[in-house]
């Protein structure tokens, strides 16, 4: 069994070096179109990191990320795919949401671990629902979870639009009540530091999940099974330990992490539900757990790469005229070349291994 | 391995190569608030519009705000910069960034803006605001307008109202395709806007043509055409002739299915004439480009007007769009003839839907 120390030892060359290839591919972009690639990285980087403001908007999306990529991750390891990542943040938001608004005037110290327990419960059964099916019937994950997010989206139409959870407001757009003060994770960064700052406790609770999410997969028995499993089924089956209900327990913790990701973005962000917010949380975390090689620090400093591309976008935008879409470009080549290099070591292993299956 | 770091090496060296040639061209015209512009006098207005998730090629809302802000460059030789919200997360960091780099100028195009503009103003009191379709609203849910924000807000029933005119008199007098004497239209979201547009569409029908069957729905959604389809053809099959569609890009699927099924189809905001030729009998024009055009043009002038700001028919800030050659001249004439008694205020087109 390997350490987690010698796995991400080996891990940071190929993702390091996908990321370099995919700035210089991205770089030729900018240059095919006419755009000076040094100014578009300068404000990139700028954007990202320049100022304290701008390194705390690029944790802002850094914390969602590095949660939905926890939940990602931690499939991963059981062998699982968990493509509703997505589904099961807005399902924890919901929750969230509703809680918060329903006990608004409670006190935060009642309040505010109930809206988490919401979230995270309410993120947890939404992915048991894919494990069970899987577990018992045999359906594919990946099918199930990507379906059930599209569920929760029309759900959420459902519940926003003129529906139970709508609340009469002036935005112009569809959303629930505000939730009560005591629901509330607060800017942890006080004003005259740094002014406008929207850095929230929610940073504090990532951290938590993130040693949460090493201590469960090196330090317990339980996370010993699951990543047992996720070596080789088989051989688990044959020591004891039933895959099948690893595989609800699974999906549930990842379905807790996401929906602990959609309720930060409740409580931290907007301070009620929006229909449609928080868009491309789920997706970009499979990229950042494959990028993080599903280790907790791998994918903490992922998260944080991609928020720093998110936020660096935005300045590029305005500052270097660049397209909002070279960022896109870039991600995506960052998960080919990651993609590239896992199907090569599955081919290689393959190869090398003619009596793999047990 | 070493084939990957060697491609690395020789791609550096072509960029390093190329970048040291392209700094040198000159730099697009737009942006860089960096650079300090050239104006002698006065130094030169900064426009800066930030976008909402529908992206600058919905072919309707976004990309007529981003016509206003180049014609607004180039006509007034302002600097303005656009930049694209891919979240609602991204509101506020984009509009604050424009006001942190002290824009004279920050639009917001969209009613999903609302909260987030009311947050960056409050914060930047100096720095003028401006939201289309929209007033701010605080984080109670309130409308609550602020002095240094104008309120860009559009009399959509009037333009659904002259579209409506078109297709109620093509359906009275059972021109071409139009002979069931049914019309309908599909919303995105029932927002206020576009709820406006096929009120005024309804009214119209109702005044001309009161004997037609009226059918309305919603895609719940501005952006999956796939959904808009499935609801154009759901309403072709209750025997629809003219299809109004208010869903922006999700319109394009309603749209999709009047092809199909060789009926009609009325576009929305900008002149959608030439997404399906022969299908497009008109379209309802909201003037988004002239709301940011006369607004930059008065924050040049120091005539800024916070506030709720009208664009409507007296203003010419709705109308009516290109029309197809099947469309009678008896039916233009209406048209044109409810345009101007809109404009005299003989005609009042309704804002509340009548059929939901």
């Amino acid at each position: 069994m390997r350490q987690p120390t010698a796995q991400w030892a080996q891990g940071p060359l190929i993702p390091v070096i996908s990321v370099l290839v995919a700035l210089l591919l991205g770089a030729l972009f900018v240059l095919l179109s006419g755009n000076d690639p040094i100014a578009a990285y300068v404000a990139l980087v700028r954007g990202a990191f320049g100022s304290p403001y701008d390194v705390t908007e690029t944790l802002v999306t850094a914390i969602p990320l590095t949660l939905a990529g926890l939940s990602v991750a931690v499939a991963f390891r059981t062998g699982l795919f968990n493509i509703g990542a997505q589904g099961q943040l807005l399902v924890g938001a919901l929750a969230a949401g509703a809680v918060g608004a329903r006990f608004g005037d409670l006190p935060a110290i009642l309040l505010l671990p109930m809206t988490v327990a919401a979230g995270v419960l309410a993120g947890a059964g939404y992915g048991a629902i894919a494990g069970w099916l899987k577990a018992t019937r045999g359906v594919n994950e990946v099918i199930t979870t990507i379906m059930l997010n599209y569920t929760v989206v029309f759900v959420m139409h459902w519940l926003l639009q003129n529906g139970p959870m709508t609340a009469r407001n002036a935005f112009g757009t569809p959303a629930s009540a505000r939730i009560g003060d005591g629901a509330i994770l607060p800017i942890i960064i006080p004003n005259e530091l740094v002014p406008l700052s929207r850095l929230h406790a929610g940073l504090l609770l990532a951290i938590v999940a993130v040693v949460v999410f090493w201590f469960l997969l090196w330090r317990t028995s339980l996370g010993y099974e699951l990543r047992a499993v996720g070596l080789g089924p088989r051989a688990a089956a044959q020591a004891g330990i039933d895959p099948a209900r690893r595989m609800v327990l699974v999906m549930a913790i990842a379905g807790g992490f996401a929906g602990l990701a959609g309720m930060i973005q409740v409580s931290g962000v907007f301070h009620r539900v929006f229909d449609g917010f928080s868009a491309g949380f789920g997706f970009d975390a499979i990229a950042v757990a494959l990028l993080g090689k599903n280790s907790p620090i791998g994918i903490t400093l992922a998260a944080i790469l991609f928020g720093a591309f998110q936020r660096g976008g935005t300045i590029m935008q305005s500052d270097a005229n660049i397209s909002s879409h070279l960022v896109e470009i870039v991600e995506a080549i960052v998960l080919f070349v990651i993609a590239a290099e896992t199907i090569v070591r599955a081919l290689a292993k393959r190869r090398g291994t003619p009596a793999e299956a047990l | 391995m070493k084939r990957v770091l060697a491609l690395a090496l020789i791609s550096t060296f072509v960029i390093a190569a190329c970048g040291g040639g392209a700094s040198a061209s000159p730099s697009p015209a737009a942006s860089s608030a960096a650079a300090t512009t050239t104006a002698p006098a006065a130094p030169a207005v900064k426009v800066g519009l930030v976008t909402d998730v529908g992206g600058l090629n919905d072919k309707s809302f976004n990309s007529l705000a981003n016509q206003g802000r180049l014609d607004a460059e180039k006509d007034f030789k302002v600097t303005t910069s656009v930049t694209e919200s891919k979240k609602q997360e991204d509101y506020v960091p984009n509009l604050t960034n424009y006001a942190q780099q002290s824009y004279d100028l920050v639009i917001g195009v969209g009613f999903l803006m609302t909260n987030s503009v009311w947050k960056v103003a409050k914060q930047f009191p100096n720095v003028k605001f401006a939201i289309i379709d929209g007033a701010p609203a605080n984080d109670k849910g309130d409308t609550e307008n602020l002095p240094n924000v104008a309120n860009l807000f559009f009399k959509e029933q009037e333009a659904g109202y002259l579209v409506g005119v078109i297709a109620a008199t093509m359906a009275n007098d059972k021109v071409g395709k139009a002979t069931h004497n049914t019309l309908c239209a599909m919303g995105g979201i029932p927002i206020p806007p576009v709820d406006r547009y096929i009120a005024g569409y309804q009214d119209a029908i109702k005044t001309i043509d009161p004997s037609a069957t009226i059918l309305n729905g919603y895609s719940n959604d501005f952006v999956d055409q796939a959904k808009g389809k499935e609801v154009g053809l759901n309403h072709i099959s209750k025997n629809c002739d003219i299809l109004f569609q208010v869903a922006g890009g999700s319109g394009l699927g309603y749209i999709k299915a009047a092809t199909e099924k060789g009926v009609y189809a009325i576009g929305v905001d900008a002149d959608q004439a030439d997404v399906a030729p022969g299908t497009v009998i008109t379209s309802a024009l909201k003037r988004v480009n002239k709301a940011v055009y006369d607004t930059v043009k008065a924050v040049q002038g120091k005539a800024f007007k916070a506030g709720d700001n009208f664009f409507s028919a007296a203003n010419d800030g709705v109308g009516y769009g290109k029309l197809d050659p099947v469309v009678p001249a008896n039916a233009k004439a209406a048209a044109d003839k409810a345009l101007a008694d809109i404009k005299s205020g003989k005609i009042t087109p309704k804002d509340q839907l009548q059929v939901k």
